[in-house]
């Protein structure tokens, strides 16, 4: 386990600015779109609407999940494909689902380390691009056919063809699998519910409520802050831009929700493909420097950066990671939960949100996993997720921890109040969370 | 030998200056072209003529091994045949006489025993090619300013001195021919795959390979056609045949017949195979002589020197030189602004498009990813390069992120009190330096540089729509733009493959002007009862790319209007417009936009645009006047021309040879021609002036209630007559300028 809180003592992080793409079911609109592009737009945008010189970032940060194959380190295709200037490093950064968020820690560390002063950190994920994989024999296959000289030899290799070598591999699959448990995310979410006894209903009703509290959110004006409409690659003449997450189902009901079948565990399991959150694609973009620097740079801080925690569980529960790392960060700064005005807590799956709810609300579970006497205290339904979350505006892995941060960010603006906590559960079994803290001011 | 009836370049050097021969081991010689006279040496007369020694000198070394021939530096080899002396040649015996004598000299070359080899490198079209053709084997610097192909048809002529035998005996019949009749100059890469040079090297490795080619330590198989391939194609008359057929189409359907090259080369090409050299040279000289000599050859020479000229207006000078900017702003996100900014960002340039209307900016951005993922498609563009061009594109529907912009253009509506608001928002936003322009086409420019801070960097930059495809730019000069904007724009105008065209801010610019009576003498030929289909069909065929009714609906029936209106404020009695389009025109009857003008548009790829049946009604006489299809095509032609005239002597534009680019690039006119005032001063002035007055006085012109000024011959007319009869009875005649 790993906390941080800010003290008098080190200069003030704030996320000076930032802006993301809409998120895009994979496959629809940005299906033709790569991980450079949309990271290349946003930035581009990021640095027009803030009149930020290029220049002035010390190192682009990017968390990214599944880089391209073309694109190894995306990070820097990214930084030049924006027009920063050549010699600004770039880095990739990987903490699995929280890598957007793993972006803006390792900025802070680097600041606060006196490395720097000045950091653009992305978030991005085209899950649509995912590839499919050749498995061990296919790839042996080619490696004979390669090695084979003479034409006997290329023969007897050619030979040595079976069509289930053509069986692929999914990268999105496996890379949504535990390898050490060997179980997909959705079978840890399963586990979660079994553990505090969630019903099926309750899911539904807690994804019912993420599409509403999106779609009002959504026509209050209440992401146009945060979202820059894009024209995709492969956009065609008079095509329109996607302008709002296109996951939200404004239709979406009790009754559709309930036809479902469980996707991950059959015939008994409660989690759906529609109280999970959506396969997606999008990039996020937030400038994190010290205020200070923001103030020179001519830029009004959205949130000072209070606090900061990581920590690991059990792979197998994986999803209730940020109470771990809640716990941490919250200790660290010496405030409780219900100094929070907002939690966005990551809705990789109801089961997994409402697990996390009870575990913040049991005294029991403080007290075998926390090591503390008192429970870390509820969390108010209306402060939690408060404009929807994944299950209905997308978890685009990689991008996904920085678009937490944006959204607490601003709400905390919005309704000008003091302090927002931000978390998300990690494939493998860890936690990241991060306290915000609004200077003062309203609007960005 | 003796070189006959080239003309030499007024600073020829001396004999044997031109070429020098580097002797650097024993058995090889370095053929060096490398004329004092000239930054890129040009086959020029004293260049063949010091070539001719040269090789007469290595002919009767008997200890030669290898000959390599080369330009000063590895990407300098030489720019091709004297275009400029060719063009200036008038009788068809000297130019016969000249391909005969360069076809003897390159056939020496061919000759020569040693090994001889072509180290070539940046451009080399043309005459310059045809040098490395007679060589053993070709080398070439495989660099980005390569560029090797056979231009020639493009001016009218056809490949002269052996590219015409020697190219398909290299890469067969069909791929010969496309090299020759698209002119296309292919880069170095390229080229290597087509086989029309044996191999590529590295610029500074250059002359090193080449010697070692020469030498024989190094080995490097010729690249010919040979085999199968070569029988059944290239010497089988039938399958000749059937090619003959298929491209003769493709290049009628291209030029109508008014290129005569492009028949001449394809015959020459097809003849080859099988032909000796002596023939194959009798052959190539008579063509060439005769197109050489013609008027279409003349009229696309002086063309593509109007445009080479053009080209160095961006260049500055030693004082001044333009900036290569990075950063552009666009503001209006409609077709044209849309436009313009795909075409900066794709030019390298950081582009911000700024449009109230996201629907607008969607447009825009979309057509732009659409028209750079086509042309990657089609590898018009690297991957690299469209991905750049495409991020190279923002758009915002405020204006922000244009703080670092070198130049602000706005392309919104045509109204004065908007464009000045935009460019004054514009101005306090970016730095002093930033110039302003604006895409106007029928405001002036003074008048939008009022109140705004540093007139002097306010000026008209007119593209002409659509963006993408019109070669020209119009560069407008308000009463204060400074120098220094007009020769940055017309850098930027040159990077972005356009032509500038540097005009005076008077209502229409140059092109809009000269179009406006044009197309208001179409509409009154059509009222008069001429039938529309006889009115385009007959421009068309004049050499027109499209009838001037079918180009009112490409503008727009309500663009033209207002465009005429404006004229007519500017102008007064001689661009009144007929009432033929205020009649016409409705909400649904605007043109190619709302599918419906003189012709029915139904969108579709493929489909020309159908006559509605509608016309006759909008026509004042039922009965068609017994126009004859000369007075028709008359009508029009001179009402440009007499306005064309008017714009010389107001000073519109800096020249004659400016006006006749600008009339070929902007309104289409037939190259061919020449150019609108060339092509009137082939009829002869006094001629010309002779037409307009009986335009005048024909009864339907004089009756009209306005517009018969239009053909009141204009004083510039006048001048040129009495300039030729003064001329006529004084010797000698005035030099000509192109």
């Amino acid at each position: 386990m790993l906390s941080y809180a800010s003290s008098s003592g080190h200069p003030r992080l704030v996320i000076a600015a930032g802006l993301r793409t809409p998120m895009a079911r994979a496959g629809g609109v940005f299906a033709k779109e790569d991980a450079g592009h949309l990271g290349a737009l946003v930035t581009r945008e990021l640095l027009a609407r803030t009149g930020i010189a290029p220049d002035a970032i010390d190192e682009v940060i990017t968390g990214c999940v599944g880089p391209p194959f073309d694109q190894a380190n995306v990070s820097r295709v990214i930084a030049l494909r924006a027009g920063l200037p050549r010699p600004t490093p770039a880095r990739t950064v990987a903490r699995n689902c929280a890598s957007g968020m793993e972006a803006v820690t390792s900025a802070a560390t680097n600041i606060l380390s006196g490395l720097g002063g000045t950091y653009l950190c992305l978030g991005v994920e085209v899950m649509s691009s995912y590839p499919l994989i050749y498995g061990p024999a296919m790839t042996n296959f080619f490696a004979r056919l390669n090695r084979a000289r003479s034409g006997g030899a290329k023969l007897k290799a050619m030979m040595s063809f079976r069509p289930s070598m053509l069986a692929p591999r999914v990268a999105l699959v496996e890379g949504l699998t535990d390898p050490t448990t060997g179980m997909i995310m959705g079978k840890t979410a399963e586990l979660v519910a079994r553990d505090f006894g969630l019903s099926r209903e309750e899911c539904d009703r807690y994804a019912l409520q993420s599409h509403q509290r999106a779609m009002k959110a959504r026509d209050l004006g209440r992401f146009e802050k945060e979202i820059v409409p894009v024209v995709p690659l492969g956009a065609k003449p008079k095509q329109s831009s996607l302008r709002h997450d296109d996951g939200i189902r404004d239709e979406q009901s009790m009754e559709a929700l309930a036809k479902m079948k469980p996707y991950f565990e059959k015939p008994d399991g409660i989690v759906t493909v529609a109280n999970a959150c959506g396969i997606t694609d999008a990039a996020v973009a937030l400038l994190i420097t010290t205020e200070d620097r923001a103030r020179e740079l001519g830029l009004k801080p959205l949130a000072a950066i209070r606090a900061f925690a990581w920590a690991g569980l059990d792979p197998a529960r994986m999803g209730l990671g940020p109470v771990y790392s809640s716990a941490a960060a919250l200790d660290a700064t010496g405030l409780t939960v219900a100094d929070m005005a907002t939690v966005e807590l990551n809705e990789a799956f109801a089961a997994q949100v409402l697990g996390c709810a009870r575990a913040f609300a049991s005294r029991e579970f403080a007290q075998k996993h926390l090591g503390r006497d008192q429970a870390l205290g509820e969390l108010d339904p209306a402060k939690l997720n408060p404009n929807g979350g994944a299950i209905a505006l997308g978890h685009p892995v990689g991008a996904t921890g920085a678009r937490l941060l944006l959204t607490t960010a601003l709400e905390l603006k919005q309704k000008d109040q003091q302090f927002g906590l931000a978390t998300l559960c990690i494939g493998g079994g860890q936690g990241g969370a991060v306290v915000l803290e609004n200077l003062g001011g309203t609007g960005a | 030998m003796e070189l006959q009836g080239f003309p030499f370049p007024a600073n020829s050097p001396e004999p044997g200056a031109c070429i020098r021969i580097e002797r650097p081991e024993e058995g090889l010689a370095v053929v060096i072209l490398d004329p004092p006279h000239r930054s890129l040496a040009v086959l020029d007369a004293p260049l063949l003529r010091d070539l001719d020694a040269a090789i007469t000198d290595l002919e009767s070394d008997p200890g030669l091994k290898g000959v390599v021939f080369a330009g000063r530096e590895p990407l300098k080899f030489a720019a091709g045949a004297d275009i400029e002396g060719i063009s200036s040649i008038s009788n068809e015996r000297d130019a016969h006489a000249i391909v005969t004598y360069v076809h003897k000299l390159f056939q020496r070359i061919e000759n020569l025993r040693p090994q001889t080899v072509a180290a070539i490198g940046g451009p080399v079209p043309g005459g310059a090619y045809e040098l490395s053709l007679s060589c053993n084997l070709i080398v070439a610097a495989d660099d980005p300013k390569t560029r090797i192909g056979l231009p020639e048809t493009q001016l009218g002529i056809l490949p002269g001195w052996g590219g015409s035998h020697r190219l398909p005996e290299r890469l067969g019949i069909p791929a010969a021919l496309d090299a020759i009749m698209t002119g296309r100059l292919l880069p170095a890469r390229r080229a290597w795959k087509k086989g029309m040079i044996d191999r590529l090297t590295y610029p500074h490795l250059l002359h090193q390979i080449a010697a070692d080619l020469a030498m024989g330590r190094e080995k490097c198989k010729p690249r010919r056609r040979k085999g199968m391939a070569k029988w059944l194609m290239d010497r089988n008359p039938l399958a000749r045949a059937v090619v003959r057929r298929s491209v003769m189409k493709t290049v009628m359907a291209r030029t109508n017949g008014k290129y005569p090259a492009a028949e001449a080369a394809l015959d020459v090409v097809l003849g080859s195979p099988g032909r000796s050299r002596e023939q194959a040279a009798t052959i190539e000289a008579e063509a060439v002589a005769k197109l050489a000599t013609g008027s279409v050859c003349k009229s696309l020479v002086s063309i593509f020197f109007a445009s080479e000229a053009a080209k160095k207006l961006g260049r500055g000078s030693e004082d001044f030189r333009p900036r290569a900017f990075s950063h552009t702003c666009v503001v209006g996100g409609g077709i044209m602004g849309g436009g313009i900014a795909s075409l900066f960002a794709s030019k390298g340039m950081d582009t911000r498009l700024i449009d109230l209307s996201r629907d607008a900016l969607d447009h825009a951005q979309a057509q732009h990813i659409f028209d750079i993922e086509k042309k990657a498609k089609r590898r018009r563009m690297t991957r690299d390069k469209a991905e750049a061009a495409i991020d190279r594109l923002t758009v915002s529907e405020s204006m922000n992120g244009i703080a670092n912009a070198d130049i602000v253009i706005e392309a919104v509506a045509e109204v004065m009190g908007v464009k000045r608001k935009i460019l004054a928002a514009a101005a306090e936003r970016v730095s002093d330096q930033c110039l302003l322009a604006t895409n106007t086409s029928s405001l002036s420019v003074t008048e939008m540089a009022k109140g705004l801070p540093h007139p002097e960097r306010v000026i008209g930059m007119h593209f002409f729509n659509p963006v993408a495809k019109m070669p020209l730019v119009e560069i407008v000069r308000g009463a204060e733009t400074s120098e220094e904007a007009v020769t940055e724009i017309a850098a930027l105008a040159t990077r972005c493959g356009k032509t500038p065209v540097v005009v005076k801010d008077v209502a229409g610019f140059l092109v809009n002007r000269l179009l406006g009576p044009y197309l208001d003498e179409a509409v009154r030929l059509f009222l008069a009862g001429v039938d529309p289909a006889r009115i385009d069909h007959l421009m068309v065929d004049f050499g027109m790319p499209m009838g001037p009714l079918r180009l009112l609906d490409e503008v727009g029936l309500d663009i033209a209007q207002h465009a005429a209106a404006s004229l007519h404020e500017a102008y007064g009695e001689r661009m009144t417009p007929s009432e033929g389009i205020a009649n016409m025109k409705s909400e649904e009857r605007l043109g190619v936009k709302t599918g419906k003008g003189f012709y029915k548009h139904d969108g579709k790829k493929g489909n020309k645009p159908q006559l509605c049946s509608d016309l006759k009604r909008f026509q004042e006489s039922k009965k068609a006047r017994d126009f004859s299809d000369e007075q028709i095509v008359e009508r029009m032609v001179f009402a440009m021309v007499n306005e064309a005239a008017r714009c010389l002597e107001e000073g519109v534009v800096a020249n004659r040879q400016q006006l006749d680019l600008a009339t070929v690039f902007g309104t289409g006119f037939a190259p061919f021609r020449g150019g609108l005032m060339r092509y009137a001063e082939s009829l002869g002035w006094p001629e010309v002036v002779a037409k307009l007055d009986r335009i005048g006085h024909e009864r339907d012109v004089a009756l009209r209630k306005g517009g018969w000024a239009k053909f009141k011959p204009a004083e510039w007319l006048r001048q040129q007559v009495a300039r030729q009869e003064n001329a006529a009875s004084s010797t000698p005649p005035p030099q000509e300028i192109i």
